[in-house]
């Protein structure tokens, strides 16, 4: 974990795990395809079917399916060293409430495409502001105050949604259940969760250090020179940013935010710049692999990917901490 | 190097203000005494910068702490906290090696120079054996000399401990303050709570008293550490005596 | 400056729209297979649709209406009816459509239900070229238009216009019968947990109305509004008509047993209507409608 190449041997590891299950991703669907068709489709031959099946459905799914994961799960992991607690995450914090709520309030107003992502984004930077504002009072505000206020927030969040889905009019509602379920099946354009993911990494890779010394406390990360306030802010606009993005993208895919960075640390130490970018190529796997899952296991019915990301998650969760080295 | 406070109040509710000039030199080593609550940790805290005073000043280097960069300031002074936190796993040498955090830019990794700096620090403070454990198993005092390891691999200018032998047995206690002294004596600044008067009295060329009710006293210890001092320090009759040399004293018996 | 460039272009756009509109209505009548779908879009086919994906289960009931039963490559979960449609692929429930399926089917020409579907993963298929036709019946016209249409479509205009004008002279027949029967305040039961009627705009409401039946909430400002018993109690129907779970569950009338005051109780006016001939809008609503219009005569019958 110190070392660089410490470093390199998980991130190969994981890079190239991610990348078999892209691929395995793409070649698994209702239409089974082998590796030559999909060579084919790839170089633009092959039928005009597969053509269309690769290009229009499954690598736009996949790649949606891929970032989605991988921005829940660095924002879990930013969200947990913010508050120095495990258990935090976009939506036990309500960022995710908040970015629903906004969603589906554009939809009621009839708002859709770029501007209800933005109004998305603009609910789960609202939300966070409101849970650190309430939680802050006088003082400082405790990650534990914070904790509470933001499963109270999050709450808040959840009585709005079931008010505005008992409001709708009915028509409405098909389209506003994927906001809570969390469905890739919708996401059409995965290019605006690669655009933020790709960027938000790198500008990370820097905070890493600065993160590790964090997570031991705000008084000993101010006395070894980190300027706490300030990263503080940073990592939280941050963290809001990849959230609402990964909500818009596929609406609220529960658990990959608080397993996937628990997990890693479980096995690779607490590290944050190794787990940063282990949580974006972990992240993006677990989705992956629980969207092809749930568009696959039942065909043609097709599951939210929130449910195979549950069913997946807790279990393995469960064996890594029953051996792991807490 | 000095360390110095102009007028300093902390900020501690409900207590008149008692304004502390403080000039801390290179090559001293102080010890903080006082009953409990009475500051000797905001004190430390307000002297690293980490927490502001209600009104004054502290200097490092003739330089109000507030022109510092934040960065730079690390590298002079360190701290070793009183609590640990650890909501994280994190082994051993991960946390010495914290004491390198300010050494670098944030793009660099820590070299092997750096490993060994902070592998140096664990056998100094006998924690070799321990340096691919996770904190959370260690012992209290383990944690405490970790937390040590962590400062000596910083290698600051101004030492501020708090409470350094809390959980540590005797031989570790003397080894911990031999450490200390070994750093004062090659021109670092130490300063450190202490709850043991003894401890004080045996290892510290400086004291500073602090009253809950009056003005701090401050100076050579062995012209303050008296009973006269003493006694309304912590509000208990004590008496005093001398074994080998060394001056003791112990709360008197009711 | 700026009005300089703008002029031109605003031309431009004006010219290249005015270009399109003609060339679109050219080839739309020389193919003359263009119909307007219920999101007022032209739809248009070069030839008669081939292999048609129908994407709701009162889709399906449409299409095989307009005699283009054949035809149909892709239903989706619940297509029960006709029987043959369910030995035809399912693509998956109309909420959560697999996009892949519907693809590698190659319809060229899907169905789709305005609010069932997913509007993204219609466009998802628009996008990739598919022709798509919005089905969202209202009214007893809606649905001999969306029978027409979907005949037009797909060529088999002699059996759908056939299939149209028999049902709308059937809604015809009960409209003449029963325009002057005595009015029956009726409550509509469209759910029972949580309960749930609709307005004078939805369709079942006017089955109600097209019977000399009083819909009770047809002033409800939601289509379909949700109640509380006491609201029911309050409007007192005559007359209480409800699906059910299954064909033959009748359990959500017994609860009305226990209000002794409702005039609909004391009169045994609790009716039954299986689910399925009412609560889709397709050609088998004229059959609900029939026996809508039987159990309101009784009621009238039980005034003594």
């Amino acid at each position: 974990m110190i070392a660089p190449r410490y470093l390199i041997w998980p991130l190969l590891t994981l890079t190239i795990v991610s990348l078999v299950c892209v691929i395995a991703a793409v070649t698994q669907g209702s239409v089974a395809l082998s590796l030559e068709q999909l060579w084919q489709a790839f170089q633009g031959q092959g039928s005009l079917l597969n053509q269309t099946l690769v290009w229009e459905l499954r690598v736009p799914r996949v790649l949606a399916a891929f970032a989605t994961g991988g921005l829940l799960a660095v924002a879990g992991a930013l969200m947990q060293i913010l508050l120095r607690n495990p258990l935090a995450d976009p939506y036990v914090l309500g960022i995710s409430g908040g970015a629903s709520v906004a969603a589906l309030l554009a939809i009621l107003a009839g708002i859709t495409g770029v501007f209800l992502s933005g109004a998305a984004f603009i609910g789960a930077v609202l939300s966070t502001l409101l849970v650190f504002g309430l939680a802050q009072g006088v003082g400082r505000a405790s990650p534990m105050r914070l904790l509470l206020t933001g499963v109270v927030i999050a709450a808040g969040w959840g009585a709005c949604i079931t008010l505005m889905l008992a409001l709708a009019p009915p028509q409405k509602i098909p389209g506003m259940l994927f906001w809570l379920m969390g469905d890739l099946s919708y996401a059409h354009t995965p290019w605006l969760a690669w655009l933020v993911l790709v960027p938000i990494c790198f500008v990370l890779m820097p905070l890493g250090r600065s993160l590790n010394v964090l997570a031991r406390g705000p008084m000993q990360a101010a006395a070894l020179g980190v300027n706490v306030k300030q990263l503080e802010r940073l990592v939280f606009v941050i963290a809001s940013l990849l959230t609402a993005v990964a909500v818009t993208t596929a609406g609220s895919i529960g658990f990959v935010g608080l397993v996937v960075p628990h997990m890693l640390r479980l096995v690779l130490g607490n590290d944050q710049r190794l787990i940063l970018p282990a949580c974006a190529l972990a992240g993006g796997t677990l989705v992956t692999l629980a969207d092809t899952l749930a568009r696959t296991v039942i065909a043609p019915e097709q599951l939210p990917v929130g449910v195979i990301t549950a069913l997946l998650g807790v279990p393995t969760f469960l064996f890594l901490l029953r051996r792991g080295r807490v | 190097m000095t360390l110095s406070t102009h007028s300093l109040v902390l900020d501690i509710p409900l207590r008149e203000p008692h304004p502390l000039e403080l000039a801390i030199e290179s090559g001293q080593m102080w010890g903080i005494l006082g009953p409990n609550g009475v500051g000797k940790t905001t004190l430390l805290h307000t002297l690293a910068g980490l927490v502001t005073p209600r009104s004054g000043s502290v200097s490092l280097a003739h330089k109000p702490l507030s022109d510092w960069h934040r960065l730079s300031l690390a590298q002079q002074v360190g701290v070793m906290f009183q609590e640990h936190q650890d909501g994280f796993p994190a082994t051993v040498l991960e946390t010495a090696l914290l004491g390198r955090f300010p050494h670098l830019s944030p793009w660099e990794m820590e070299t092997d120079a750096d490993i060994a700096m902070a592998r140096a620090s664990l056998a100094y403070l006998e924690l070799s054996a321990l340096s691919e454990r996770s904190v959370s198993q260690l012992s209290g005092g383990e944690r405490q000399r970790t937390a040590l390891a962590a400062l000596l691999t910083q290698d600051p200018s101004v030492w501020l401990v708090d409470e350094p032998t809390n959980h540590l047995d005797l031989h570790h206690q003397v080894a911990v303050m031999r450490l200390l002294q070994r750093k004062a004596q090659s021109d670092k600044l130490v300063v450190m709570s202490l709850h043991d008067v003894n401890l004080a009295a045996t290892w510290c060329s400086h004291v500073l008293l602090l009253y809950p009710d009056r003005p701090a006293l401050m100076g050579r210890a062995d012209k303050l550490l008296t009973l006269e001092h003493l006694q309304p320090l912590y509000q208990q009759p004590l008496v005093q005596g001398e074994i080998d040399g060394r001056l003791v004293f112990l709360p008197k018996p009711v | 400056m700026t009005s300089l460039f703008f002029l031109p272009r605003h031309l431009m756009t004006l010219l290249l729209g005015l270009l399109s509109a003609i060339l679109i209505a050219e080839s739309a009548w020389a193919r003359g297979l263009c119909v307007e779908d219920d999101k007022q879009r032209e739809v248009c086919m070069a030839q008669p649709a081939q292999r048609i994906a129908a994407l709701s289960p009162g889709a399906t009931e449409l299409i095989y209406a307009a005699g283009a039963g054949e035809k149909v490559v892709a239903v989706v979960s619940f297509s029960d009816y006709p029987p043959e449609a369910k030995q035809v692929t399912s693509v998956g429930s109309h909420t959560r459509l697999d996009l892949e399926r519907v693809v590698s089917l190659k319809p060229d020409l899907v169905l789709a239900w305005g609010t069932g579907n997913p509007s993204e993963q219609i466009a998802t298929l628009e996008r990739i070229g598919l022709t798509v036709y919005y089905v969202e019946p209202h009214d007893f016209e809606d649905i001999a238009d969306n029978i027409k249409d979907m005949a037009i479509l797909s060529g088999t205009e002699g059996a759908g216009f056939k299939a149209a004008d028999d049902f709308l002279a059937g809604i015809q027949a009960l409209a003449d019968r029963y325009q002057s029967a005595a009015p029956v305040a009726t409550f509509y039961q469209v759910w029972d947990e949580p309960l749930m009627s609709m307005n004078s705009r939805h369709y079942i409401s006017k089955v109600v109305t097209l019977c000399g039946g009083v819909n009770v909430f047809a002033d409800s400002p939601r289509l379909i509004p949700r109640l509380n018993q006491e609201s029911v109690l309050i409007k007192n129907p005559e007359a209480i008509l409800a699906g059910g779970m299954g064909e033959r569950n009748a359990k959500w009338l017994e609860k009305w047993r226990a209000f002794p005051e409702l005039l609909a109780t004391q009169r045994d006016n609790l009716f039954f209507i299986p689910p399925s001939l009412i609560q889709r809008p397709t050609p088998r609503l004229l059959d609900g409608a029939r026996i809508m219009c039987e159990k309101l005569d009784v009621a009238r019958q039980q005034r003594g």
